[in-house]
């Protein structure tokens, strides 16, 4: 094992590491997704949460994460993006919240499809990345004591915006992926060896990339922390983000 | 808030008036002709994205409602406006491709056949389609077509709903027939009951809904009875009917 070509390799590995920081710890975005979804249900005191994401080429909807009541049939499910109530929210980016859904037979069918488990309400917002629709997040029989569905639309929105940033964040470490796979495969087509690549790569990394890199690292930090913490996160995150929409021209009011 | 006392009243508005005459387009996912709710569709088109040839296909005719949600608008409407005829713009489809596309179109679409007033409850943040949709909107308000847009909840650019053009509505908590309000601070211009619905759905039921897409319609439905009683009004009059009828709306003479 004392292979000085192997040794040299390993440091400029570590090298490579050292200058990609974040984008090579593991950021657990199921994890992040289920702790989206738990949370907002214990929130609402719902009996199922989940999020259905859109195929790469949109033909899908694809439950990848659930909470509560059916959890195991709904995860993995994956119907076209043009059905039922999800579809709609998708299609049309606005939310909506249906109640007395036994009244209606065929509508309660085509949502209990393969979960076995048949809601009287349900809210459902898109999950946006700007202007992008990502997929849709559903709420099932959320608590009687809650206030108007109104309300809780606007709530679970933020639930949506948190899980568009995970996906987001998600992205750009996958890209830095590519990127360092580039750098690996130029420095082995061209003879340069992988200190260098080291060295390059940490001049190269444009500016937008270091802020989701951080922005990732801390992530990261934070799904090891407890629940007390995910929801100073989010209130700082929401606080920023309404902070953010407003300095925006032309975002809203 | 207060605005001036031009001596109209609901009333003057909308007593004696259906909606008779006045054609409401729908642009949405379709809607369900057969729902005792809606009665007849008396025409419209269903649109949507040919991605192989990469342009928008449109074939006029009858088509069904692919979600639901059309056939909840064209009944909202047809409660507020009896005799109105509705027409189906259908732009939602199976696909989110060229979606933004779709929709400018079919607005378009609506304008040019004659619609006094098409119901869009849905929008798009998209910034490429800024431009376009606001021609599209121009070409509304120059035509006299009034479009009325749903909010969306999300604090987010959105068009056409933000356009000054347009009519925007947002939820209040209000039932009764003529309850809208007038916000003193847009872009969200009024408030119409959308919270807690009984609206038409798929199969020829009901559900309860809530959304500012169900706001919509309801203001749709009310101009289609106010261009029915009055019918040369221009969309920039028909909104300045909407702000004196608001339930918050206090003539100046009142004190």
């Amino acid at each position: 094992m004392a292979d000085p070509t192997a040794q040299s390799l390993l440091a400029d590995l570590a090298r490579l590491a050292g200058v990609l920081g974040p984008a090579v710890r593991p950021v657990d975005t199921d994890r992040l997704l289920a702790t989206i979804t738990r949370s907002a249900r214990q929130l609402f005191g719902a009996r199922a949460c989940s999020i259905a994401l859109l195929t790469e080429d949109d033909s899908e909807l694809v439950y990848t994460t659930a909470s509560g009541e059916g959890e195991d049939d709904v995860t993995g499910m994956r119907l076209p993006s043009g059905t039922g109530i999800a579809g709609w929210v998708v299609m049309s980016g606005q939310p909506v919240a249906i109640s007395d859904l036994e009244s209606d037979a065929r509508f309660a069918r085509d949502v209990a499809e393969g979960t076995g488990y048949v809601p009287r309400a349900m809210l459902a917002v898109p999950v946006n990345d700007g202007d992008r629709v990502l997929g849709v997040m559903t709420l099932l029989d959320r608590d009687d004591g809650r206030p108007g569905a109104e309300q809780d639309m606007a709530l679970l929105a933020v639930f949506a915006d948190q899980t568009a940033l995970t996906l987001r964040t998600e992205r750009a470490l996958g890209d830095l992926g590519r990127t360092l796979l580039a750098t690996l495969a130029r420095a082995a087509g061209d003879g340069t060896d992988l200190a260098a690549a080291a060295d390059r790569a940490g001049d190269e990394v444009p500016p937008v990339s270091a802020d989701l890199l951080e922005l990732a690292g801390l992530f990261a930090d934070l799904q090891r922390m407890g629940e007390a913490e995910h929801r100073l996160a989010l209130r700082v995150v929401r606080e920023v983000t309404a902070y953010a929409a407003r300095r925006r021209p032309r975002a809203g009011r | 808030m207060r605005v001036p006392d031009v001596g109209v009243t609901r009333e003057w508005a909308f007593a004696g008036a259906t909606g008779r005459g006045v054609d409401v387009a729908v642009v949405d996912s379709g809607i369900d002709a057969a729902h005792p709710a809606v009665g007849e569709v008396a025409g419209g088109a269903a649109l949507r994205w040919d991605r192989e040839r990469q342009e928008i296909e449109s074939v006029e005719g009858p088509h069904e409602d692919l979600f639901g949600h059309g056939t909840a608008c064209a009944g909202i409407i047809r409660k507020a406006a009896p005799e109105c005829r509705l027409l189906s713009v259908r732009v939602l489809g199976e696909r989110l491709s060229g979606k933004g596309l779709v929709f400018a179109e079919g607005i378009r679409w609506a304008v040019r056949s004659g619609a006094r007033v098409v119901n869009l409850s849905m929008s798009t943040g998209n910034e490429d389609l800024h431009s376009l949709l606001h021609d599209v909107a121009d070409e509304a308000y120059f035509a006299g077509t009034v479009l009325v847009c749903a909010v969306n909840n999300v604090r987010a650019a959105s068009y056409p709903s933000q356009y000054a053009s347009v009519i925007s509505v947002a939820a209040n908590d209000a039932t009764g027939p003529f309850d809208i309000d007038c916000n003193p601070h847009p872009p969200v211009e009024f408030g119409a009951p959308g919270i807690d619905l009984e609206v038409a759905w798929l199969g020829g039921g009901t559900i309860v809904a809530t959304g500012n897409s169900f706001a919509a319609p309801h203001v749709a439905g009310l101009v289609a009875r106010l261009l029915s009683k009055h019918p040369d009004l221009v969309p920039a009059e028909v909104k300045s009917v909407l702000r004196a009828v608001s339930r918050n709306a206090l003539p100046v003479s009142a004190g």
